[in-house]
């Protein structure tokens, strides 16, 4: 008897769905027919038109649209496999910090964290741009010999040549995910039982030597889920380039879409674009899992 | 006394015994004096503020017309007052303290009269929504896309828990979808496309636009949230709440969500506040609020090259407000009705 009145339910609910999809869906082709626009995805193959400011692939204006996207969607995933890097970095940096023996550090540390955490992503890739990178001296500066050259047209470092908006992207998305690194770091450390701790330090065995070889690995399995989900929070926040003009998938999908007026098709285009961004990188997280979790649970 | 020159004395006995750690300490300690001596100079003498003193009411209102400036002042003046009433609580003694639930619905009404102040009618002008700006309106989409968003968030939530197949495939679907979606795509989505949806002659103006999608898309995250909450939730309450007979409406609404909610709260406070600071993202896309105002300020030509002096006063003014936010929630939390008064019908 239940269990008839829920298939029946169910069956109102999947009609009030499908009606609400279909009302829609005749709304847009309504609207797309109104506006005499169609769908057609044959723009892809026209000429962009556009200059992109940096491109890992050789491109030009007269490129077609699909690859100037396929560009970009490069410059994307260079930045955030480079943020991620120093992200991590950062991150477990400030969250080893937060829990380390000296009360200075740790205060520095939840600072940091505080402080990032209460300002929005987007302030902050201005201020790095605006403010940090575009304030540097035009003539190159070298503080460190000829390994570092850094000026408001470009930063080179080791004969790498980067520029201004995509170093204000790195920094901007790096300190900002730093944050909320640190605070899944901590959250990992703090689930290791305090014994542990306790045991190397009467051990004699070095904070260091510690951290890497008694906490870490016991710590991994509760961060590196979390710490997944923030390389993915990365990734979306990396769209916010468009801010600083740095050319990522986000801004040319913009840029395509405004051009040609293909709003529909640009959209499915972006959304295709970051879900195999998004593919790519939860499967580089499965293989780590597997890596690292795996050989620590044996032991 | 003896106390603390005890501690000093253990203090130098470990600075004795790690040389590393005590010249780390003293490197950091000349760091930050290095850093708290170069930005005082800097805000006391060499930063130009009149960036920031001379447009304080574009600052706060926008491009609101100047003499109903009055109304979304008076907004901003009563949001700021029950803020105040609500973290003096603890501090006032018990004859004259507001009941949590009172104070929830206050904060609630403040909705309404926040509409009413900034749109007009009844017998005020009306005033246009492209004419709304400033901090009002990052107030305004934040409170209203989590109005909106929180009984999203709960629904989706229920119903990705649910027993029925095709209403927990299909929330799953949005929830895990919405996720893996930027934010500025959702937007995007809600300023442009949101209207070929819709059916011909309906328009729907940029800032309800732009709240639809903040809600939209945070529902998803909230979503997530209250299904912690309600994965805290024993089995055996349910079982408890059926063998009394309750129906299945009547155990999520009596003894589920309240308790399911109280323990989401902190995760929900993280979501407001984040709700907060992604309000800022409207400016990539052309709405003057907080950002979008500096952004325009910026681009005057008398205030070239005052980006530092602006964001460093937008960053304060993030900080104050989303700290407020953080500090209420946590009283509230303290405070509001129990799970034990509120489940109990009387």
């Amino acid at each position: 008897m239940k269990r008839k009145r829920l298939r029946w339910l169910e069956i109102v609910l999947a009609g009030l769905v499908l009606t609400l999809v279909g009302i829609l869906v005749n709304n847009l082709a309504v609207n797309l027919i109104r506006t005499e626009l169609g769908l057609s995805f044959k723009w892809l193959w026209q000429p962009a038109g556009f200059a992109l400011s940096e491109h890992t692939l050789p491109y030009q204006p007269g490129d077609s649209t699909a690859w100037a996207l396929l560009v970009s969607w490069l410059n994307s995933l260079r930045v955030i496999a480079c943020s991620i890097v120093l992200a991590t970095v950062l991150g477990v940096g400030a969250g080893a910090a937060r829990r380390s023996l000296n009360p200075l550090l740790r205060q520095l540390a939840g600072l940091y964290v505080g402080l990032i955490r209460q300002i929005p992503l987007l302030l902050q890739l201005l201020f790095w741009y605006f403010v940090a990178f575009l304030g540097l001296p035009s003539e190159p500066m070298a503080p460190v010999g000829t390994l570092v050259s850094l000026s408001n047209q470009g930063i080179a470092i080791l004969g790498l040549n980067l520029s201004v908006e995509f170093s204000a992207v790195l920094v901007g998305l790096s300190v900002f995910t730093g944050a909320a690194i640190a605070e899944v770091v901590r959250g990992g450390l703090d689930s290791v039982p305090k014994g542990q701790w306790e045991a190397f330090r009467s051990l004699g065995i070095g904070e260091t030597l510690g951290m890497r070889k008694v906490v870490l690995p016991q710590a991994l399995p509760a961060i590196l889920p979390a710490l997944s989900s923030q390389y993915l929070n990365l990734a979306k926040n990396s769209t916010l380039a468009i801010a600083v003009g740095f050319a990522d998938l986000y801004a040319v999908s913009d840029t395509a879409i405004t051009q040609t007026g293909r709003a529909i098709e640009g959209f499915l285009i972006l959304l295709l674009s970051f879900l195999a961004l998004n593919l790519l990188i939860n499967g580089g997280m499965q293989v780590l899992n597997r890596i690292v979790v795996r050989p620590a649970q044996r032991t | 006394m003896t106390g603390s020159r005890t501690a000093y004395r253990k203090r130098l006995l470990q600075a004795r015994r790690h040389p590393l750690q005590t010249l780390l300490s003293l490197v950091i300690l000349a760091v930050i004096a290095w850093v708290i001596w170069s930005t005082a100079t800097w805000l006391f003498f060499g930063a130009k503020w009149s960036v920031v003193t001379e447009n304080l009411p574009l600052f706060a209102v926008g491009s609101y017309p100047e003499n109903e400036r009055w109304r979304p002042c008076l907004w901003l003046g009563l949001l700021c007052l029950m803020t105040a009433i609500t973290l003096l609580q603890p501090l006032v003694s018990v004859r004259w303290r507001i009941s949590g639930l009172a104070l929830s619905w206050c904060w609630l009404a403040m909705l309404p009269i926040g509409l009413l102040l900034l749109a007009g009618g009844a017998g005020l002008q009306t005033v246009s929504s492209r004419d709304w700006g400033g901090l009002t309106l990052t107030v305004l989409l934040t409170c209203f896309s989590g109005l909106l968003a929180l009984p999203l968030g709960i629904l989706l939530a229920l119903g990705r828990r649910s027993k029925l197949t095709l209403p927990r495939h299909l929330c799953r679907l949005y929830i895990d979808g919405m996720r893996a979606v930027p934010l500025i795509a959702v937007l995007f989505f809600g300023q442009l496309l949101l209207p070929l949806f819709l059916p011909v002659g309906i328009e729907i103006n940029r800032v309800l636009r732009a709240v639809v999608a903040f809600a939209l898309f945070a529902a998803a995250y909230i979503a997530e949230d209250v299904r912690g909450g309600l994965q805290a939730i024993p089995g055996t309450q349910l079982e408890a709440a059926a063998a009394l007979g309750l129906g299945p409406w009547q155990i999520q609404q009596l003894v589920v969500l309240p308790q399911a909610l109280r323990v989401a709260v902190p995760a929900l406070t993280n979501q407001a506040i984040g709700l907060l600071q992604n309000t800022s993202l409207m400016a990539i896309l052309g709405l003057v609020e907080l950002l979008g105002i500096s952004r325009s300020l910026l681009a005057n030509p008398a205030y070239i090259g005052r980006h530092l002096e602006t964001y460093i006063w937008l960053a304060g003014l993030y900080w104050l407000v989303c700290t407020a936010m953080a500090l209420m929630a946590r009283q509230l939390e303290r405070q509001g009705p129990s799970a034990s008064t509120s489940a109990i019908p009387s």
